[in-house]
């Protein structure tokens, strides 16, 4: 049996398939690091994730167009988390609260939505097509590549976008005054106030942006990963995507890393299940319990930093 | 007479949050059907009062099967209760509820033992099971710092592949066409509590008993005061002496075996074999309930009630008219989000204090008055 899968696992379409499961994550986790960046925690991923890839289905659906599809999600994860944002900011319900109730939209909401605008329940069956999926590209010089060429090449253009998009968080995190607000907001919100930073708008700023990358991530489940939607679609991914912040320690090189180890988790998932003699449903908690065991991990190594900090500095004290 | 219309207060804001949350339903509902008066009759009335050929009568039988409905939905939302009293977002009901009725469910086709006895431990050992379930999270909080939130979330999943592995591969009675388990011995199901076939069991009396001990456990004991006073304020709570981290790791401990409880409750007086493929959603609606009752156990059947009225509403409208029973996640979700709005209608209550406060003043000018003659 290990023989077997290792010679599943060591095969190129085996990590193209970790780089394609990672994607949707990845737009999550940066989702949830620009959020907890401003100090807000954003648990209604999951929901926004949902109920945009309904929505870039239906969008990609009516104009015939995978871009107005993309945008659309886009722009309707953009209006849900802001949504969140005048709920928990304005009138003060928790955020943790109106994130479960973004969630419970996304859970029953969206078959209730799908049933309204097209009369369909449960999936989206015959609404997509090939040619409004999201299309994949092949990069010139990489693809002739050997092995590298199978595994990076061949993409769908969002999952290249969501591994951009590391790169532009850490920008707009670490050198535009928008990350600086927006640090200085989630760090000590009183201070930022006392020097003229607008704590609501920033804040308001940091969810649209939260909710576009999952909107992104949605239509990206939707409209490439499963080809349409379907109601049990998300599967806790935007859970997922707030451990994969908290494990990368809130950075968006670390979220990274972490969504692509949660990625492999999944990859290995549908690999392992594919074995002989292997119960699919034990398989199927592995993402879940190494997102357990890497929350635990991170936890404890920060706990041993702080330790070995303080101990250092009752030393230089002494 | 400040508390009185301060309560008063309280009421009228959350009359507003739901009737808005219904106004939002109603939208829904004429966006959606083409026979909008008759959804929202079924909605609305349909639950209790059944109409046939324009006379109109209690219906006897969909009150039992709303009080039904409420048998898990009470235990999910005293979980709640008591696990967000103590300011932990602890969402892990729904794994625990699964857990919970599964393994009642093996302790009564498994074991033998007599009648009325068997029930109760197979009841004792959901709770314990589901007490171990909710210590991860909770040490895992307290011990390491780890979110309790995404934890119990990631826990959820894990609790039900699980359940589905052991209910698949090791357990499933093989002679019948869908997954399920043997059926329980007679001696562990829990009875039915009005003759005629329904489905409301003892379990009802169980759960409102249940609210009893736990309103007593709350507000009667210091161990819930403790978790109380943690949840107001943790650190006024650790410097004035409290063992926070017990107390917190307590608080979850027994919203897990009250989960526990709810599952096992409903899966021994529900059903004769177990089959729940997914998770229930008792959890989530567990949590609701308990943001309508405020944290509150002596509310919780009354929001268990409108909830599990709502329920039927919305599986009425869906049976006979064309709006998909999903309805209620829209409708939940913005009583959520207003009841939970702590500034919502705050120029009222603005409005309130200041008049108070005069009125206050007033009085003690005119007693001061009083007082220079």
């Amino acid at each position: 049996m290990w023989d077997q899968l290792l010679s599943t696992i060591l095969k190129e379409e085996f990590l193209f398939s970790v780089i394609r499961i990672t994607a949707p994550i990845l737009f999550a986790a940066l989702g949830a690091v620009v959020a907890s960046k401003a100090g807000v925690t954003n648990i209604g991923l999951e929901g926004i994730m949902m109920i945009s890839a309904l929505f870039g289905v239906l969008f990609s659906y009516w104009t015939q167009s995978w871009l107005v599809g993309v945008l659309g999600a886009m722009i309707v994860g953009i209006l849900l988390a802001l949504m969140m944002g005048f709920f928990a900011l304005k009138l003060k319900t928790d955020i943790i609260l109106a994130g479960i109730a973004v969630n419970m939209m996304g859970a029953g909401g969206t078959i209730f939505l799908l049933y309204m605008f097209t009369g369909m329940r449960g999936n989206t069956g015959s609404l997509m097509s090939p040619n409004i999926l999201i299309p994949t590209v092949n990069i010139p010089l990489i693809k002739d590549i050997p092995i590298l060429g199978d595994i990076l090449s061949g993409h769908a253009i969002l999952t290249y976008l969501a591994f951009l998009f590391v790169w532009l968080m850490w920008i707009l995190l670490y050198r535009t005054p928008l990350g600086l607000n927006i640090r200085a907001v989630g760090e000590n919100a009183n201070a930022a106030s006392s020097v003229g930073v607008s704590v609501l708008k920033i804040k308001y700023i940091a969810l649209a942006l939260s909710g576009a990358l999952a909107g992104f991530g949605g239509a990206f489940m939707s409209m490439y990963y499963s080809q349409g939607w379907n109601s049990g679609m998300v599967a806790g991914r935007g859970f997922i995507a707030l451990a994969a912040q908290a494990m990368g320690r809130g950075e968006p090189v670390g979220a990274m890393f972490s969504s692509l180890l949660f990625g492999l988790a999944q990859a290995l998932r549908t690999k392992v299940s594919g074995l002989q003699g292997v119960s699919s449903y034990l398989v199927s908690s592995i993402p879940y319990v190494v997102t357990i065991l890497g929350l635990v991990i991170y936890a404890a190594s920060t706990i041993k930093r702080v330790k070995k900090a303080r101990a250092e500095h009752s030393k230089a004290k002494a | 007479m400040k508390d009185k219309r301060m309560l008063g207060f309280e009421l009228v804001r959350g009359a507003a949050a739901i009737l808005l949350a219904l106004a939002v339903g109603t939208i829904f509902i004429f966006l959606s059907s083409d026979e909008p008066f008759t959804a929202l009759r079924y909605l609305l009335i349909g639950p209790l009062i059944s109409i046939k050929g324009g006379l109109a009568s209690f219906n006897t039988q969909g009150f039992y099967t709303i009080l039904a409905a409420m048998i898990p939905t009470i235990f999910t939302g005293l979980a709640v209760c008591v696990m967000f009293s103590s300011n932990q977002f602890n969402l892990a009901g729904e794994g625990v509820v699964l857990t919970g009725g599964f393994v009642a469910a093996l302790a009564g086709i498994y074991l033998h033992m007599n009648s009325g006895l068997h029930a109760v431990v197979c009841i004792l050992i959901a709770a314990v099971i589901g007490g171990i379930i909710m210590l991860v999270p909770a040490l895992l909080k307290v011990k390491l710092g780890a979110s309790e939130m995404v934890t119990s979330l990631m826990l959820n999943y894990v609790c039900m592949y699980i359940v589905l592995h052991y209910l698949n591969f090791v357990f499933a009675d093989r002679s019948k066409g869908s997954t399920q388990t043997f059926p329980f011995a007679e001696t562990a199901r829990i009875g039915s509590l009005v003759p005629g076939g329904s489905k409301l069991s003892w379990g009802f009396v169980a759960a409102l008993v249940f609210v009893v001990i736990v309103a007593l456990f709350m507000y009667r004991t210091r161990w819930g005061y403790a978790i109380r006073m943690i949840g107001i304020n943790e650190s006024f709570s650790k410097y004035s002496g409290m063992k926070v981290g017990g107390t917190i790791v307590l608080s979850q401990v027994i919203g897990g075996m009250l989960a526990g409880i709810g599952g096992s409750v409903e899966v021994l007086g529900r059903y004769s074999t177990f089959l729940w493929k997914e998770l229930p959603g008792y959890g989530w609606t567990g949590v609701t309930i308990a943001i309508l009752a405020k944290n509150n156990p002596l509310l919780v059947p009354l929001a268990a009630f409108f909830i599990a009225y709502l329920n039927k509403g919305c599986q009425l409208m869906a049976t006979y008219c064309d709006v998909p029973s999903e309805m209620i996640d829209i409708i939940q979700a913005a009583i959520f989000l207003f009841f939970a709005a702590e500034q919502f209608l705050a120029g009222y209550r603005q409005k309130i204090v200041v008049k108070n406060t005069r009125a206050d003043l007033a009085k003690v000018a005119a007693g001061a008055e009083g007082g220079a003659e």
